[in-house]
């Protein structure tokens, strides 16, 4: 019985972390490739998006990449395809114009968002 | 999650394949494409391990093929809901009226008639571009350059349909590939030409190419032909009007000679204007029309099947 108490605990958090990823992965997305000085292919950004954060995976790195086609479709990030010699032609993409102006509205959003968040949840023990 | 964990690419694809079926076959194209790069990028990032080993540990990192698919398909619902123009309100019951003149407040009937002007053009571009590079890959398949000009040439057209296919996917709403399917492994010349040679997409590209120029044509005098006599239709009896009104120099006649006389009074010329309408309107929804079916007739030639 406490088995599947826990299993549906777990399912919850997860479902949880699934929602609030929906629009934070194409925030992430944004920033860390306007803060990086060259084009990035998929797979790079996934690995670099896993590195950055010790423990379990916030969301799996198949999810980047419909969310990179997403933000390239409505004109936030530019791609190119370039062919490699070690493996199949990569497709890197560039922060556009417009994807910056979105970066910053998005992250003061998120901002707000956050402090907002906070200001009730910094008390429950976790 | 009944199924077991692949353990080659093959595998994985075919399993992505599976849970993605019945989806729109330009999406299932983009995510075997975005699956098949990330796994040979994984594999060659792990060059001591086998391929059974990295594939082991795929649906922590990458993700399992439900998942994957479940991605996709969320992305896609959002991305089509925000690409999407937004319809206009109706706010009472359609009636006839309405139906027949909301035409002119739909975007895609406007980028319908400029895709029909332009088809012209491409057609002819098309055309030229298949011609010339069969009638030259055959002509060189004898010397050491034929080969990768034969590559390069269906390399172009594979790039010009997907080109295509974006227009389109503007036009008409229907969805088109992203990206162009993924070549596979690397592999030796003979390989390469032997896969385009025996894939049914290069020669169904190629005859939408060739397709394209009767097509063209054929648009394009609809799209000029109803411009024209629609808009003549419809501004001539208002300056046949200013000019009986005296508000515009009156010493040339709007109306030729050949005119039927009871067409240049009033009562014709109101009737002119309102032939002049209708033909308008219904160009209006001959061209939504033709921009729906064209993008049918594209998607079938140059989308993958699944």
């Amino acid at each position: 019985m406490e088995d599947t108490d826990d299993s549906l605990r777990d399912e919850g958090a997860r479902k949880f972390q699934k929602d609030l990823n929906g629009g934070l992965v194409s925030l992430v997305l944004l920033a860390v490739l306007e803060q990086s000085p060259e084009d990035l292919y998929g797979y790079e950004i996934a690995k670099r998006l896993q590195k950055a954060h010790a423990g379990e995976p916030l969301f799996k790195e198949g999810t980047v990449y419909p969310v990179l086609r997403a933000l390239s479709a409505s004109g936030l990030l530019t791609s190119r395809i370039v062919p490699s010699y070690s493996g199949p032609p990569r497709r890197y993409y560039r922060i556009t114009d417009e994807g910056r102006r979105a970066l910053r509205d998005w992250s003061r959003i998120w901002r707000q968002t956050r402090d907002f968040v906070d200001h009730f949840v910094s008390g429950v023990s976790s | 999650m009944s199924r077991s964990a692949a353990r080659s690419i093959a595998e994985y694809l075919r399993q992505l394949r599976e849970v993605l079926a019945g989806e729109d076959p330009a999406l299932i194209q983009d995510a075997l494409y975005d699956a098949e790069e990330y796994l040979r990028a994984e594999i060659a990032a792990h060059p001591g391990k086998s391929e059974a080993d990295v594939l082991e540990v795929i649906a922590s990192t990458y993700g399992a093929p439900d998942e994957v698919a479940a991605a996709y398909r969320d992305t896609e619902a959002k991305v089509k809901a925000a690409l999407q123009p937004p319809q206009p309100r109706v706010s009472s019951p359609p009636n006839a009226m309405r139906t027949f003149f909301g035409v002119f407040v739909d975007a895609r009937a406007y980028l319908s008639l400029f895709y029909m002007l332009l088809a012209l053009l491409t057609g002819i571009l098309y055309f030229v571009f298949v011609v010339l590079g069969l009638s030259l890959s055959a002509g060189l398949a004898f010397l050491i350059i034929g080969v990768p000009f034969f590559l390069a040439f269906i390399a172009i057209s594979r790039a010009i349909s997907l080109g295509e296919g974006r227009l389109l996917e503007a036009v008409s709403g229907e969805r088109m590939p992203r990206r162009p399917p993924h070549p596979g492994p690397p592999a030796g010349w003979w390989p390469r030409i032997g896969a385009m040679l025996s894939d049914a997409r290069t020669w169904t590209t190629l005859a939408y190419l060739v397709v394209m120029l009767p097509l063209g044509v054929a648009y394009f005098c609809i799209a000029v032909t109803g411009i024209s006599l629609g808009v003549s239709c419809t501004i001539a009896p208002i300056v046949d009007a200013l000019q009986r009104l005296g508000l515009v120099r009156a010493d040339v006649s709007v109306y030729g000679a050949s005119m039927p006389y009871w067409l240049t009074s009033p009562i014709g010329g109101v009737l002119l204007f309102i032939f002049g309408i209708v033909v308008l309107t219904t160009l209006m929804h001959v061209a939504r029309g033709i921009g729906r079916m064209h993008a049918r007739l594209a998607k079938a030639l140059l989308a993958k099947p699944a």
